[in-house]
């Protein structure tokens, strides 16, 4: 086993506090310094497009305790350069710091429809993915604006909600008909009729959309020419895996930054959470959950300190968003096709607000639980039940 | 150190009874026990993992 003495982990959310905790758990005794780029303390992001931009839960709501045991903070100083020949993280300031055993747990960032050659130059443009983001979006919708927002997935409709909540109106533009790719049609559905209820407005085309103008706030155009235009833009078509600061090290490839199946990148380096784009059937993909996170970050801190003897992850997928007064939780791989099956409760076609249900698409291994409280194991064991067994 | 759960907010997703299964459980209805409030020092590091991890941010410590 190789000696461990100075672990540096980069990236002080989530993964990065998980990391640290489990090493601690297992036993590991040296040296551990933390690098977050944010200068606020930890806290829980999914509640940022839910309770902040809500205006029911400040920083003191969310916020994440400090790391276990002895850590040495580096908060609020991004790591800018891995030299990984020389075990050196570099620092924003210049500083150089020297590992034995590396994390990388730097996440994501908001996509930009500028990425994705979808914007006039120099349009200004939203994003939302930090606190920062939040307050400055809560600060806005104070005049019960017009929003418009590009991108109809899970994080565009969460917001799309929160906008609602607090007054504005919203319009929810895309290349692609809502949800449909994340969830599957029958979930999508139904949390597009909960948002018709509260009367946000949907508008799609299948050859994309673009962002427009170069001054004041930008209008959206749909490939069929229709505009739109509100008080305020915000893009949500999704994240990035966050490497821009391994640019030099030649880890970070064309698929993200690959790991195996125990999350290791190289010898000595372990990654975990929204950057990862970890081994599936399909090629590495990135899950970027709460969950998966969690789970890679447990993977990693066991494979740091004992290589191949750590055991490999499986990962038992879970997910769930809270959108229009609906809350949906899901065990398994989405998107889920075709119809479910109710396994208990019901959800009115036309109102499904006001019900609540279990259910299961049999053969596939995805079971969700609508508006329900339900143990996570339990929802697991639904979603394997093979469909002779019930 | 004291543990509570917010009870509003949790929402029996059980990620912190993984963390700290010796001090918290689910029930059969997915509620959240708190098997003893007053946490034992050599228990806070597993008190604070499992207040990280919970997606609804639902548990406390003071
Ligand atoms: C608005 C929003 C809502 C969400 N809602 C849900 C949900 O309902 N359900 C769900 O399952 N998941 C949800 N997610 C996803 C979930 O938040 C992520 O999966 C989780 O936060 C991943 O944790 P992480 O630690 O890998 O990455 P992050 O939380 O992205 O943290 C990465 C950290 O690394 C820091 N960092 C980046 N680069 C550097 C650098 N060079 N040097 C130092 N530090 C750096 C960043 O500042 C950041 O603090 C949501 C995400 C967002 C943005
Ligand atoms: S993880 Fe949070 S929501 Fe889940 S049971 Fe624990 S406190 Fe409740």
């Amino acid at each position: 086993m190789n000696e461990l003495e100075r672990v540096v982990v980069v990236g002080a959310s989530l993964a990065g506090t998980t990391v640290v905790d489990t090493l601690r758990r297992l036993g590991y005794a040296g040296s551990v310094t933390l690098i977050g780029a944010e200068r606020h303390p930890a806290y829980n992001r999914p509640a940022l497009s839910k309770g902040v931009v809500a205006g029911t839960d400040g920083l003191d709501d969310i916020v994440l305790p400090p790391p276990s045991g002895e850590v040495d903070q580096l908060i609020g100083t991004p790591a800018v350069a891995l030299h990984a020949d020389r075990k050196e993280v570099v620092l924003a300031g210049g500083d150089r710091i020297r590992y034995d055993g590396l994390v990388i747990a730097t996440g994501a960032r908001a996509r930009r429809l500028a990425d994705l050659g979808a914007a006039d130059p120099g349009v200004q443009e939203t994003t939302f993915r930090d606190l920062d983001d939040a307050h400055r979006l809560s600060a806005l919708l104070a005049t019960r604006p017009h929003v418009v927002i590009v991108g109809a997935g899970i994080l565009g409709m969460e917001l799309a909600s929160a906008c609602v909540d607090r007054g504005a109106t919203v319009t929810v533009v895309d290349r692609q008909p809502p949800l449909l790719g994340q969830l599957g049609p029958y979930l999508a559905d139904l949390l597009i009729t909960a948002a018709a209820r509260r009367r946000v407005r949907f508008a799609h085309h299948p050859g994309g959309v673009r962002l427009r103008g170069t001054s004041g706030p930008p209008a959206v155009e749909l490939a069929d020419g229709r505009r739109f235009a509100g008080d305020h833009v915000l893009s949500a078509v999704g994240c990035a895996a966050e490497t821009g600061w391994l640019a030099s090290s030649g880890l970070a490839g064309a698929h993200g930054l690959v790991v195996d199946t125990r999350c290791r990148v190289a010898p000595g380096i372990v990654a975990a959470g929204d950057v990862v784009a970890f081994p599936s059937a399909a090629g590495p993909r990135r899950t970027p959950w709460w969950h998966s996170a969690l789970e890679q970050a447990r993977t990693a801190a066991r494979a740091l300190l004992h290589g191949d003897d750590a055991p490999p992850l499986t990962p038992s997928p879970y997910f769930w968003t809270d959108q229009f007064g609906m809350r949906v939780r899901v065990a398994g791989l989405l998107p889920a096709a075709g119809r479910p099956a109710v396994v208990d409760g019901s959800l009115p076609d036309d109102e499904p607000w006001a019900g609540s249900a279990l259910l299961r698409w049999p053969g596939r291994g995805v079971a969700a639980a609508v508006n329900r409280r339900i143990p996570i194991g339990r929802l697991r064991a639904l979603a394997q039940l093979e469909p002779a067994g019930t | 150190m004291r543990v509570s759960v917010d009870r509003d907010r949790c929402e029996g997703y059980g990620l912190c009874a993984e963390e700290a299964s010796h001090l918290m459980h689910l029930d059969d209805d997915g509620e959240l026990v708190l098997d003893r409030a007053e946490v034992p020092p050599e228990s806070s590091d597993a008190v604070e993992a499992a207040v990280r991890v919970c997606p609804v941010a639902a548990l406390k410590v003071s």
